[in-house]
């Protein structure tokens, strides 16, 4: 590889800043059409007072859900002492940094008076604790963006220094494993603490958020992975893929298993709880375009659990990967799509709104996405460029788990 | 309910939130009942409580579901007048996150504008829909905009001794407003005589609107989508309706649907130089006006 080297470089480095330009394109249109939204109000999003959050939330609960599976790295590497997932984590804490901010842009995007956000804060303005949910929840994701930022700052300095892990470092990756599992389950609390939203209000709904997070998250870490080895910078331990695999295929069952028990719940006697879930799986009258986009979303979820579940090919690294995206794109859309409208339908009123986002919505959602995206190219180019040595596992390894080291070709 | 003088009740809370003064000695708690048997649907409410506030086009505080029952000859048309219903466990107040929407002392739930960061979880949390957004365009620019805003029980007629603008203009006397912790109210002696129903008693929200003569076909949303017969034809659409509403959508720009878009892209991408003008200007006017 070392002779097409030049060349390869010359290409990815071009590569990136097509990138780069692409996605900063993508935050300035965003930016124009969310001053659209500014200047003419949330009436030129397709909500109304029936259906009052849509695109914008939807997004939010699932970025959160991304955000809060950094722990999985997290645990094993620094709880659970399996070395070769340390130089990982940085992949996963970049991950949760830019996911979280995110689904902050997405919830301040969805706000009527913006500027007012500092009303919600502690000290500055009069959050309604301990009741409101909604205050918890902005505050636990500020401190999670708070905390993965100081985590990165240090992972960055202790990198270059080749400092050991610290009993400072590890209490604060003690509090972001606690707080990336609290920020989904507020954020499901959210949702299922509304009595007059049927489809919401079950107890199930925040162990099946942190389950369908776990997929996504590690779905999104393997494609980086792939990715960042393509490019050729960054190369996953294998041991951190294996794990991630396994986690995947193992959140996958789960997830799967709750929501049959959910569905079983929802569809075996026809209550108000079903309602929405009707509408969603099997359409109501024509009224739902979403059907066969959920209906795909279980059939490629189940496949993938099928898949993966047999072990020879979940070591096949071509099938994780494809199955990997097949998945992100289905949690996608069961949870950034599918979960708020129809947990709005019917309204309290009994009537069926339909809800179909603007461009405008789906600009600055497209623009939120690319600055996210471009915050995550950054910081991978920021940490993970000079390759990560690992010098608990450069010797030879004393417990076997440990992944023989690959530094740069 | 009961009686409110045979208990000795405390207040409650929940641990959560202003705790419920309904049938608790010492406190007031203004409740409203609306006869079903007297209202003829008439619509006056709506129009009152309109040009109290004068609120925007297309938002209603109180409006009147209408539901056709039967067919031709056995046929009968329901009203049943819908408003916040104040309850006793608001699960918007337990919801907002800025302290917007709070318990006045007196059993009004009321909204603070200037605190409302406009999140809406208030109106997701809502069991009766009774909330709406205000829309950022207004005639007069000092009223507020894009805050949520709800039904008052008319707190400045009501401390003035007067009745809310809904109950003064019913036709029919179907509204009967009071303090339902009086025992000699009108309204505390029709609940305690007479058969009423609330709305959605099983979410715990013990609201403050009770009704007379309720039908179960027009109470009971959005249950009755599996049982109600296929008879039934409801046209409420048409009485509450939102800054989305079509009724608006001739006056404020709006964004066109995607499939809008899809199927005359071209024309979509012509109006761009004119909307970046316009977006220029506005900021021109920001910077320098």
């Amino acid at each position: 590889m070392s002779d097409t080297r030049p060349v390869r470089s010359v290409i990815l480095r071009f590569a990136l800043r097509i990138w780069v330009v692409v996605l900063s394109f993508a935050v300035v249109q965003g930016g124009w059409a969310w001053h659209e939204q500014w200047r003419l109000g949330l009436v030129v999003t397709g909500m109304s007072d029936q259906l009052s959050w849509g695109l914008y939330i939807g997004q939010f609960v699932f970025l959160v859900g991304v955000a809060a599976s950094a722990v999985v790295l997290v645990i094993p590497a620094y709880w659970l002492g399996i070395h070769a997932c340390r130089s990982a984590v940085v992949i996963g804490e970049a991950l949760s940094v830019t996911a979280v901010s995110m689904a902050l842009m997405f919830v301040w995007v969805d706000l009527g008076q913006p500027l007012r956000v500092w009303h919600a804060l502690p000290w500055l303005g009069t959050p309604n604790f301990p009741a409101s949910i909604m205050a918890w929840d902005l505050l636990v994701l500020t401190a999670y963006l708070g905390v993965n930022v100081g985590l990165l700052i240090g992972h960055g300095r202790g990198h270059r220094k080749s400092a050991p892990l610290s009993r400072h470092r590890l209490f604060w990756f003690v509090v972001a494993t606690l707080l990336g599992l609290s920020i989904h389950t507020v954020t499901a609390f959210l949702l299922a603490g509304l009595p007059a939203r049927p489809m919401w209000n079950t107890g199930l709904l925040a162990p099946r958020f942190i389950a369908s997070a776990l997929v996504s998250g590690c779905a999104w870490l393997l494609v980086t992975g792939w990715i960042l080895a393509k490019v050729g910078t960054w190369r996953m331990p294998e041991a951190a893929g294996r794990l991630l695999t396994g986690v995947m295929t193992g959140a996958l069952v789960i997830y799967l298993f709750m929501g049959i028990s959910e569905w079983f719940v929802l569809f075996y006697h026809p209550t108000a709880h079903g309602h929405g879930a009707g509408m969603l799986y099997l359409g109501w009258e024509g009224k739902s375009g979403l059907t066969l986009w959920m209906i795909g979303s279980v059939g490629v979820q189940g496949m993938a659990a099928m898949v993966l579940v047999v072990r020879p090919w979940r070591r096949r690294p071509g099938v994780v990967l494809g199955m990997a995206m097949l998945l992100f794109v289905a949690l996608f859309v069961e949870k950034g799509v599918g979960l708020i409208v129809p947990g709005l339908q019917p309204t309290p009123l009994g009537e069926w709104v339909a809800y179909r986002p603007t461009v405008v919505e789906l600009r600055i959602a497209a623009a939120i996405w690319a600055g996210g995206l471009l915050l995550f190219t950054g910081l991978l180019r920021l940490l993970c460029h000079p390759v990560p040595r690992e010098p608990e596992c450069g010797s030879a390894s004393t417990d076997g788990r440990c992944a023989p080291p690959r530094g740069p070709e | 309910m009961g009686n409110p003088e045979s208990q000795s009740k405390e207040p409650r809370s929940f641990g959560l939130q202003t705790p419920g003064t309904k049938g608790v000695r010492g406190t007031k708690r203004y409740a409203m009942v609306i006869d079903l048997r007297k209202c003829i649907g008439c619509m006056s409410c709506s129009v009152a409580c309109k040009t109290e506030y004068g609120l925007p086009l297309g938002i209603w505080r109180t409006w009147v579901k209408v539901v056709d029952k039967g067919s031709y000859p056995t046929t009968k048309r329901v009203f049943m007048p819908r408003l916040c219903n104040h309850c006793d466990y608001p699960v918007c107040v337990r919801n907002c996150p800025t302290q917007a929407t709070y318990k006045h002392e007196d059993g009004f739930v009321l909204q603070r504008y200037n605190r409302c960061i406009g999140c809406r979880t208030c109106m997701v949390a809502c069991p009766y829909n009774a909330r709406h957004l205000l829309p950022e365009k207004r005639t007069d620019g000092n009223l507020p905009r894009m805050v949520v805003d709800k039904c008052t029980f008319c707190i400045h007629r009501v401390k003035k001794g007067l009745v809310p603008s809904c109950v003064q203009a019913c036709v029919g006397g179907a509204r009967i407003f009071g303090d339902i912790n009086d025992p000699q109210s009108e309204v505390a002696r029709l609940v305690a005589t007479e058969t009423v129903t609330v709305l959605k008693p099983e979410l715990g929200t013990s609201p403050s609107v009770f009704y007379i003569g309720g039908d179960w076909e027009i109470m009971d949303e959005p249950h009755s989508y599996t049982n109600r017969t296929h008879q039934v034809r409801e046209e409420f659409n048409d009485f509450k309706r939102n800054h989305k509403g079509d009724a608006f959508a001739d006056i404020v720009e709006g964004e066109p649907l995607m499939s809008e878009v899809a199927n005359n892209w071209y024309g979509y991408l012509k109006t761009i130089p004119h909307k970046a003008k316009e977006t220029l200007n506005a900021f021109k006017i920001f910077l320098f006006d």
